[in-house]
């Protein structure tokens, strides 16, 4: 966003994630502007995922800081980074699947508000948001792909996040549902909300993304506005080349 | 689950609470109650089992060390110290949590449920060897005996309360209100914010931490209210029976005779393990003069029942309201073939 001051949100300084010997995410640095939209790209076992689970505190680094609105989120658990307004979505969805769909938001909602009421109340607004009302009172293992990832947003959402990881919002769905899903986004980020994603659809990355960010094997290869990023040859041969083959 | 009552469930349960507590009143037959007390501590039990396992989804298959725990604490304290089981029993139901929490900080490491089963089964198994080897306090499988029974005291209305082997409604409503407690408190605790966290971290671990659920506590909360109700539902046992040993109090059979009557009744539903609790001990009585038949057919039931009501016995009211609202809609199919 040109007219807003730019100030960075997340800082990610030189982190490793190595399970046992083999290293997922060597020596990553990146930085997230308040207001922007960054988009993580790379095929298949790149260290996506893990950078989000390192971002999100699922895993703790092997090495490197992380650092978040300021503060030195490195050893925070997942639920301590949740309180400090970080959220997250699920590659492969997630449901409370013997809970109501405004029951699923509603334990986002409780991270903001104490009684069950309150957050039942804060819940519709967020089911609303992303257009499930109709299947509001639904147990969430009745939805489809496209409906989950809306409730996964909901839920993220819910629990008031200054920053988003959207984890393949596009992935597994339908290609109707998929301007829907772009068109939700653009509205969090309307709202104010900064988001990192991964995305695979190339339609959708420069759509949305602000900013790419191209890793392999573990390692940041390129970084740029999504149209530079992809015009890279080694983008192309890595990445892309093997997409135009394969898809 | 997260809604409030309505106002049919309020009846139901008032209905309920007035029966069980005319009950005495109308049969004094000391064989009914000491089946419908037997049913209640199990029904405590099963509940408090299934707070940890149905809604929370820890599955833990050492309970029993907890209910061994609670009625060795109460009988012994009792005996040695002279203290009323009126106080000893919570005492061994605090003594329980204690251990439940203890047990319960290894286990929050632990993400594999099998494991969790084998760690909490053998935990159990050590509280029993124990029990069994410490002779010289326990008696061992001799038997601790001479437990001292709950006092009695008189009540305006009712007259006077006796705890004595004739005369067992003194032990009927003491086993009620603790039963009643036990329902209560799990009941507030699944209504409030953590009951809700609680089945988000059963579903989905990974998205309910993500979503700013303290794993660490709910799982803690969770296996100390679970041990202290145990606690104190094997406490009263010991009072109740007047003699423990560490296989009736602390075996096997007995976890896997609660999990059967949770499986029964319904596995992370309210009502459901009470129902089972008190469908399987009336089982097991009235089998009694069978014999050797007896376990095959209450195994045919536990099948039965499982195979056709998989969700357990508690589901069977709404399964039958479907069913009939489904026959007096005014149906569109065509004519029935022959």
């Amino acid at each position: 966003m040109s007219n807003m001051p730019s100030k960075t949100l997340l800082r990610v300084d030189d982190i490793t994630m190595a399970f046992g010997g083999i290293v997922a995410v060597a020596n990553l640095s990146l930085t997230v502007e308040t207001g922007e939209i960054l988009a993580l790209i790379g095929p298949n076992g790149a260290g996506k995922t893990t950078t989000f689970h390192v971002i999100a505190g699922v895993h703790k680094p092997t090495a490197g800081r992380i650092f978040f609105d300021g503060q030195d989120i490195t050893f925070y658990r997942p639920d301590g980074r949740c309180r400090s307004g970080v959220a997250r979505t699920f590659q492969i969805t997630q449901p409370f699947q013997e809970l109501t769909v405004e029951e699923n938001v509603m334990v986002g909602s409780l991270a903001q508000h104490r009684s069950i009421a309150d957050a039942r109340k804060d819940a519709r607004r967020y089911v609303e948001m992303v257009g499930l009302s109709d299947r509001a009172n639904v147990l969430a293992k009745g939805l489809s792909t496209g409906q989950r990832k809306r409730l996964e947003m909901a839920r993220a959402m819910a629990t008031r996040p200054k920053l988003l990881l959207l984890d393949e919002v596009t992935g597994g769905v339908d290609q109707k549902s998929i301007p829907g899903l772009i068109e939700l986004v653009k509205q969090l980020r309307r709202e104010g909300l900064t988001l990192v994603i991964i995305e695979h659809n190339m339609r959708v990355i420069n759509e949305l993304a602000d900013r790419a960010i191209f890793m392999n094997r573990g390692q940041k290869m390129a970084e740029g506005t999504p149209e530079d990023v992809m015009q890279r040859p080694e983008v192309v041969e890595l990445y892309l080349g093997e997409e135009l083959q394969h898809g | 689950m997260f809604e409030p009552l309505r106002p049919w469930q309020w009846l139901l349960v008032a209905i309920t609470l007035a029966a069980l507590a005319a009950l005495p009143l109308l049969s004094s037959n000391s064989y009914v109650l000491h089946v419908l007390i037997l049913s209640m501590i199990f029904g405590i039990f099963a509940s408090a089992w299934n707070l940890v396992t149905g809604f929370a989804g820890l599955k833990t298959f050492g309970h029993h060390a907890f209910f061994g725990i609670g009625a060795y604490s109460s009988a012994l304290v009792a005996l040695h110290s002279g203290l009323s089981p009126w106080l000893t029993i919570w005492i061994a139901a605090l003594i329980a949590t204690v251990a439940g929490l203890f047990i319960g900080l290894p286990i929050l490491r632990i993400r594999s449920m099998p494991h969790v089963a084998i760690v909490t089964l053998g935990f159990a198994e050590i509280v029993r060897i124990t029990i069994s080897n410490l002779q010289s306090i326990t008696r061992g499988e001799l038997g601790l005996w001479g437990i001292p029974p709950f006092e009695s005291f008189t009540l305006p209305v009712l007259g006077e309360m006796k705890f004595t082997p004739a005369d067992k409604a003194g032990y009927y409503y003491l086993i009620l209100v603790l039963l009643v407690f036990s329902t209560g408190l799990i009941t507030l605790l699944m209504r409030s914010k953590s009951g809700l966290a609680l089945v988000a971290m059963r579903d989905a671990e990974d998205a309910a931490e993500s979503l700013g659920v303290n794993l660490t506590r709910h799982k803690l909360l969770v296996f100390g209210v679970s041990a202290f109700l145990v606690g104190l539902a094997g406490a009263f046992f010991g009072h109740y029976i007047g003699i423990l040993t560490p296989s009736a109090a602390v075996g096997p059979d007995l976890m896997i005779l609660v999990i059967a009557m949770a499986l029964v009744g319904g596995l992370g539903t309210l009502s459901g393990p009470l129902v089972g609790a008190l469908v399987l001990t009336c089982v097991v009585e009235l089998l009694r003069d069978l014999n050797d038949l007896r376990l095959l057919i209450y195994g045919a039931i536990i099948i039965t029942v499982v195979m056709f009501l998989p969700k357990g016995l508690a589901t069977l009211g709404p399964l039958v309201r479907r069913r009939i609202t489904y026959l007096r809609a005014p149906t569109t199919s065509p004519a029935k073939h022959l």
